[in-house]
């Protein structure tokens, strides 16, 4: 049923990330969780354009700080501009060529029974556990990069502001799919609670 | 329904230009601001004019607009909040206004109605409150039984703590700059007169003629600084006076009605149920005298700026019984767990960096700019230097502080170095978890976890605290998280079962946003 891109290579090996849910938590059965349609409890990565797009909007937010202190550099600092350019140059190689590859490789994300579960990060490791029980509302987002390059943002919110996760680097056709399944997880979170648990906020 | 009298609009619209018109000065002007005056005046009784609402029970229906007209429906269910104010000029009229807020997280108030005759704003109340308490399937009270119990005193804040708060608060530190930069604003309304008196100052051998300056005058100075002090503590206390003078919470059902002020009187409910977190503040001050403050955040985008309700002083013995009425079955603070002494090495880097920034900012800018070569640069120079022995001494208190707690219901965080800061939020309200590990980190076996709730920059943050630890937290709390339903030893389960996500009320999560 799905057609996101497997996992490529084995999982970061990272001794401090949280493997959730330990173990099913008690009432629920494994047969409840096998009901939920779509997509399986496996570990994912992005889609492979994500790095292109990153790329691109890392070389395009450091045109104008290069420009201008290029500049200045140059007319300020006569030959020590070169050192200024120079300095720019490998900065940028540094972020383009070794940055965005390795946020591709460190992303993953995994539907698991209770939650979505977002690792993340090269220099600090995040890890983000959005519970399918407190999703309010999920959003595709599309820039005008993403728009070329068919890939969709997916914005999940919840009624904290700060507890909202984004999964970027989504292929298009992939997104809908996505939406509806995390959508039919929270109605059924929330159908699986009663009265008063039922109210997230 | 509206029967008010626009007095108070007609009182801020013109008066308050008028005498700022006279301040300023100038014919043309004073026009200028009549006409603007009028033309405020004009729209804003229109408004009030369009401005109708009715309650039948169910539904709060607000009817706004003078051409395009608006009807905004809120069901009683999402209402989370029902605020009537009253400033000293409405109380003289017999005015109100009332605020209603739901969860959403804008930061402005679902509905505003900002001049209701007073009888109808408390009916309003009382109505929104009887039906929610109606549509709740079963009103829980402390002792079983059915209907709304009397209210009961939860806290009262004598005056003397009040003022205590005043002194020893954050404001008093903002409060110098705000004296000082009024004293510059009526140094320029007056313009003239100001400088007769600095010159007969000068004259008087008080001041010292700006021109003449070389050095700064030690003795003006500190005089300076003690009068604006002694002004400044003044100020403080009348302003806390007012603001939080016969501070007091009744417990009504499972409702906390929240009433302050001497003057402008303020009145909240906070559903206990929308409790989302509660932080215990003590600064050092506070610390060595035995106080704290007490903030409870509920959600509820606007209840904003001050609307965290903020109870400005309370004996450190007294949180814990105050903790238990907020957070019902929450005996008090939890037991907290210290973090791990890689900890303490973090909190002296975190410490030391901006130590020693700024002591390489002094000791090289004069090297870069001469112009700072100056006898007072020289002596800041040795002055910061004492910032690096104060800073390890704040690095190790604050890694004293640090800890974190968890049982079935709260999740506990403690942190701070000058000013401790505990916050305390029902393990029910968490939305979502995230952690966090630096290189730093990560080389000390450390994790930084946040447990987000509901609210504008609600979060317990644990900070630098075991990586096993972190993880066990993530894990739990990503369970409370996901599935709700308070994990609890039998024989307490069915007190739990409604206490912990508080009583029963019209529930449903916000079905617009989901479908």
């Amino acid at each position: 049923m799905s057609d996101l891109p497997p996992p490529s290579g084995p999982p970061p090996g990272d001794p401090g990330a949280v493997a959730f849910p330990p173990e099913a938590p008690a009432g629920t059965t494994p047969d409840e969780v096998a009901e939920a349609p779509g997509l399986d409890a496996r570990e994912r990565t992005l889609a492979p354009a994500a790095v292109t797009s990153w790329r691109i909007s890392a070389a395009l937010s450091l045109i104008m700080p290069v420009v201008v202190t290029s500049t200045l550099g140059f007319v300020f600092l006569d030959r020590w501009g070169w050192a200024v350019f120079g300095g720019w140059l490998v900065f940028a190689t540094w972020l383009i060529g070794w940055l965005q590859p390795a946020r591709y490789r460190r992303w993953r994300w995994q539907l698991t029974e209770q939650a979505v579960d977002l690792r993340h990060g090269v220099l600090i490791h995040q890890q983000e556990t959005v519970p399918y029980f407190r999703i309010q509302q999920i959003d595709i987002v599309q820039g005008p990069l993403d728009r070329l390059l068919h890939l969709a943002n997916l914005q999940v919110t919840t009624a904290s502001a700060s507890g909202s996760a984004t999964l970027p680097g989504i292929p298009e056709d992939d997104a809908p799919q996505v939406r509806v399944e995390l959508l039919a997880r929270a109605t059924q979170a929330v159908a699986d609670h009663t009265g008063d648990l039922r109210d997230a906020v | 329904m509206i029967l008010g009298i626009p007095a108070a609009q007609l009182v801020q619209v013109l008066v308050v230009p008028i005498a700022a018109t006279f301040a300023a000065g100038g014919m043309v002007t004073l026009v200028m601001m009549i006409i603007l005056g009028i033309v405020g005046l004009v729209a804003r009784t229109l408004d009030w004019w369009f401005r109708t609402f009715s309650f039948d029970g169910e539904v709060l229906r607000v009817d706004h607009g003078v051409l395009s007209r608006n009807r905004r429906s809120l069901d009683v269910a999402r209402i989370q909040q029902v605020e009537v104010q009253r400033g000293a000029l409405m109380r003289v009229f017999g005015l109100a206004a009332i605020r209603v807020e739901t969860a959403g997280s804008a930061s402005e108030p679902e509905v505003d109605l900002r001049v209701v005759p007073e009888p109808d704003a408390f009916a309003l109340r009382a109505a929104v409150r009887a039906s929610q308490q109606r549509m709740g399937d079963h009103p829980v009270t402390q002792d079983g039984t059915e209907g709304p119990p009397a209210a009961t005193r939860v806290l009262t804040v004598p005056m003397k703590h009040v003022v205590i708060s005043s002194v020893t608060g954050a404001r008093l530190l903002v409060l110098p700059a705000v004296i000082g930069g009024a004293f510059q604003f009526i140094g320029q309304q007056v313009g003239n007169f100001a400088n007769r008196v600095t010159n007969y100052l000068i004259e008087q051998g008080i001041a010292v003629d700006p021109s003449e300056l070389t050095g700064p005058d030690w003795r003006l100075v500190a005089m300076g600084a003690a009068g604006i002090l002694v002004l400044s503590v003044i100020a403080a206390i009348v302003v806390g006076v007012l603001r939080d003078g016969r501070f007091r919470i009744d417990r009504d059902g499972e409702d906390l009605h929240v009433s302050r002020g001497l003057i402008s009187t303020r009145e909240s409910v906070v559903p206990l149920r929308r409790v989302q977190l509660v932080e215990v503040n003590r600064n050092w001050l506070r610390r060595l005298l035995g106080y704290a403050t007490v903030r409870i955040r509920s959600a509820g985008g606007s209840t904003g700026g001050d609307g965290r309700v903020t109870v400005p002083l309370l004996p450190e013995q007294d949180v814990d019984d105050l903790l238990s009425e907020l957070l019902p079955n929450v005996p008090g603070i939890p037991e907290l767990h210290a973090h791990p002494t890689a900890a303490r090495r973090r909190a002296l880097f975190r410490w030391w960096r901006p130590a020693l920034f700024t002591i390489a900012v002094v000791w090289l800018a004069p090297e870069l700019l001469p112009f700072l070569d100056h006898p007072v640069v020289e002596r800041a120079q040795w002055i910061v230097l004492a910032l690096l022995p104060i800073n390890t001494v704040l690095a190790l208190v604050e890694y004293r502080q640090l800890a974190h707690g968890l049982t079935e219901l709260v999740v506990a965080s403690r942190r701070g170095a000058l000013s401790i800061s505990t916050s305390i939020a029902p393990v029910v309200k968490v939305q979502a978890v995230t952690n966090r590990r630096s290189p730093f980190q990560r080389r000390l076996g450390l994790t930084t976890l946040v447990a987000h709730v509901a609210g504008p920059g609600a979060v317990i943050e644990v900070l630098d605290a075991g990586r096993d630890a972190a993880r066990s937290l993530h894990q739990r709390l990503s369970a409370h998280a996901a599935s709700p339903t308070p994990v609890v030893p039998d024989r307490d389960r069915q007190v739990d079962d409604t206490a912990a996500a508080g009583p029963a009320g019209p529930s449903g999560r916000s079905e617009a946003s989901t479908a």
